[in-house]
């Protein structure tokens, strides 16, 4: 009886290997994707478009290219690449927000070799110019974000003051609300943690002129605006118009907060609205630009995420992979299938083309279209970026519990610089 | 007649062959690979280099972390295996001695264990939040408060929940290790005493303690080793934040290797923690086996 079991085993292990194998003279192509919702699974291999996934639609639309097409958490997608990084396995298709590392290190291919011309003109010029490494462009833009003040209305009519568009404004809004509400309502959300800190960092040293590099592209993370602008945010934490534990409160309970209308005023992404809905949250907000400085002009956050591709130098046909991979990502951004894919999330586009299918769809949607124009964002590129993310979040922490701004952002320079 | 002796001589490591195969490939063949890459260097992108020596511990050790690292390694390790098996030995006398409804609280005694870390973080972080908090609420109700309290004002105060919820999960693991030593006790040396006239001090210190030490031993061994290990409650309660200061070796080294991309320094911290428990663990059993003995 145990040897039939055995047997039987053994043929049905034999037999799904088989029934894994391509057929011959067909490409295959490992492709990570992160996973950005609840939805994304869904879209891509579920049944999230109508009744049908991403992987059928392209397999069915392209004979003779197999996707092997993973999503996975943003929580584990940089150990699942390191981890195939390491064991020689890395996938052929990737979409992560960083990509220096990979294209410093020789693992990645540039983007002219695999991407059409066409849709390579329909990435916003100032999007793709953020991918580039010793001009060469080696990622492209898949989707992004911008960051907007978000405001509740309600608690602003009645404390019965203006939002505020500076830093003084600002200072006056959370003192009154503070006053008026006594502790039960937090002013001014804050998030400062190792999820997002670095977030936060940019919210207020591009509103005081500052920024991680100085107009050459080095690093400048002790100038003085910066200086400034981390003390301000500090001293908003210190004098109580803050939630009380930044370092350990994430974007996420921020818009628990904001949405049961125990936090006046947040700073968070564009897909807020979606969330406060699916959550279901009823609160009356506005939007409004980033506070500033007097002096300094008002700077929006833009985060972007990108779609690479990785070399196989022991692939025999490279001319035909890197078509494949082209096929995919023409498929992807095709106007049907990524205009879905984008507002399905809330996210805003990064290719032209869709800009009109969305504005048609939603004329809410050209405001953020105009955020996107002025975005700055993170100093991706630079290959220190990981080290200097951590380190200003460590400043920040350090510097709520106490710590000398001025000291604490000169050591970090000193530590990067090096 | 010979051939059965032959076979018994093989049998044995046949069937041990299966758990020895896969210690060799889920346990010591890890171990090995970790040695190796804490030695090489290693990109952020995770492309493995060259030999670098002792590159990877020097970066570990000099980072200004490590010292907060190790001293809140150590304090969360004795203050939760010390606490836990003082308060758990308790317990597991209350748990020997015979009352109604023994079995019942004998069943409930064990959800603490039983439950996921995680899930059982994720509900502390709940009941002391200050904004909903369930402790609060409580409180608040019963009128012992006037004002909501903040339950986790410094990141002292958070390391000290911390340290209260791995007390809350091990104390279980404790009892039941203890409890079992405990039945296994015969009475007559308990009669004995009674009949020498000793009185419940003198029969606990020279009864019960010496006859429950293996029991104990084995338990504090095995907490010393998971307690050390312990990830889900530090992670899920504060990450570690504000700036490390309540990271242990564990949860520094996971951020260090996935958040920061310094797989280097995190492999050598790995390392220098696998050494670490080694020697305790090792100087431990040493240690009580040896009074074992006497």
């Amino acid at each position: 009886m145990k040897k039939i079991v055995a047997l039987l085993l053994s043929i049905l292990i034999t037999i799904s290997c088989i029934g894994f194998a391509a057929a011959e003279g067909d490409i295959t192509l490992d492709v990570i994707i992160c996973q950005y919702g609840n939805n994304t699974n869904n879209w891509f291999t579920g049944t999230g478009i109508n009744g049908k996934n991403y992987v059928q639609l392209f397999e069915e639309a392209n004979p003779g290219i197999k996707l092997n097409l993973e999503v996975v958490s943003w929580n584990d997608v940089y150990t699942v690449v390191s981890t195939r990084i390491s064991n020689g396995n890395p996938p052929d298709i990737l979409n992560i927000d960083t990509f220096a590392d990979y294209a410093t290190e020789g693992l990645l291919l540039p983007v002219k070799d695999y991407c059409p011309d066409a849709l390579y003109n329909d990435f916003f010029p100032s999007f793709i110019a953020q991918s580039v490494i010793d001009d060469t462009v080696w990622a492209v833009p898949d989707l992004a974000s911008a960051r907007a003040m978000y405001y509740n209305k309600d608690i602003f009519d009645e404390v019965g003051i203006a939002v505020p568009t500076t830093w003084a404004e600002l200072e006056d809004a959370c003192l009154a609300i503070l006053d008026y509400y006594g502790g039960d309502v937090y002013p001014w959300g804050m998030d400062m943690t190792t999820d997002e800190g670095q977030a936060a960092f940019s919210y207020y040293v591009w509103n005081n002129g500052g920024g991680f590099v100085d107009a050459d592209g080095n690093w400048a993370l002790n100038s003085d605006a910066n200086v400034e602008a981390v003390n301000f945010a500090i001293g908003l934490f210190n004098k109580g118009y803050t939630n009380p534990s930044p370092a350990t409160q994430t974007r996420y309970d921020l818009q628990d907060m904001f949405g049961a209308g125990k936090m006046a005023m947040v700073i968070t992404t564009n897909q807020l609205p979606t969330y406060l809905t699916e959550k279901g949250y009823s609160v009356n907000f506005g939007t409004a630009a980033l506070p500033h400085n007097d002096g300094a002009a008002s700077g929006a956050t833009g985060v972007m995420d990108r779609v690479m591709a990785f070399r196989d130098d022991a692939y025999a046909d490279q001319a035909a992979r890197n078509a494949a991979i082209g096929k995919v990502l023409e498929f992807f951004y095709s106007p049907e299938m990524y205009t879905g894919w984008v507002s399905m999330e809330g996210f805003l586009p990064a290719v032209s083309s869709a800009v009109s299918y969305l504005v048609a769809a939603d004329p809410s949607f050209e405001a953020w279209l105009n955020v996107l124009d002025s975005c700055q964002f993170y100093p991706t590129a630079k290959s220190e970026w990981i080290d200097v993310k951590q380190g200003v979040i460590d400043v920040e922490q350090n510097a709520m519990l106490g710590g000398d701004v001025k000291t604490l952002l000169d050591e970090l320079q000193a530590k990067v610089a090096k | 007649m010979h051939s059965m002796l032959e076979r018994r001589k093989w049998e044995p490591y046949l069937w041990l062959l299966p758990s020895i195969l896969l210690m060799t490939i889920f346990v010591i063949f890890p171990i090995f690979i970790v040695f190796k890459l804490s030695f090489s260097e290693i990109s952020k992108a995770g492309v493995v280099g060259d030999f670098i020596g002792l590159g990877n511990f020097k970066a570990a050790v000099t980072d200004k972390a490590f010292g907060t690292v190790m001293t809140n390694t150590l304090l969360w390790v004795v203050s939760v295996v010390g606490i836990s098996t003082f308060l758990g030995f308790i317990v597991a006398m209350v748990m020997n001695s015979p009352f109604r409804g023994r079995k019942i609280a004998r069943s409930i005694i064990v959800f603490p264990w039983a439950t996921s870390l995680v899930i059982q973080a994720s509900i502390w972080n709940y009941i002391i939040n200050f904004e909903y908090g369930n402790l609060n609420n409580v409180l608040l109700n019963l009128g012992v408060i006037k004002d909501a309290v903040n339950w986790r004002a410094s990141y002292q105060i958070e390391f000290m929940w911390e340290c209260g919820v791995g007390i809350f999960v091990t104390i279980p693991f404790v009892a039941f290790c203890v409890l079992a030593g405990l039945q296994s006790i015969d009475n007559t040396y308990y009669e004995a005493a009674t009949v020498d006239g000793a009185g419940y001090w003198k029969k606990l210190t020279k009864v019960t303690l010496p006859l429950v030490r293996p029991a104990l031993t084995v338990s504090t061994v095995l907490n010393i080793i998971y307690v050390f290990n312990s990830f889900p409650i530090i992670y899920t309660i504060t990450k570690g934040a504000p700036a490390n200061k309540t990271d242990t070796l564990v949860t520094y080294l996971y951020m260090l290797a996935f958040y920061d991309q310094q797989k280097g320094p995190a492999t050598a911290l790995s390392v220098i923690g696998f050494v670490l428990l080694c020697i305790v663990a090792g100087l431990y059993m040493m240690i009580s086996m040896r009074k074992e003995e006497l």
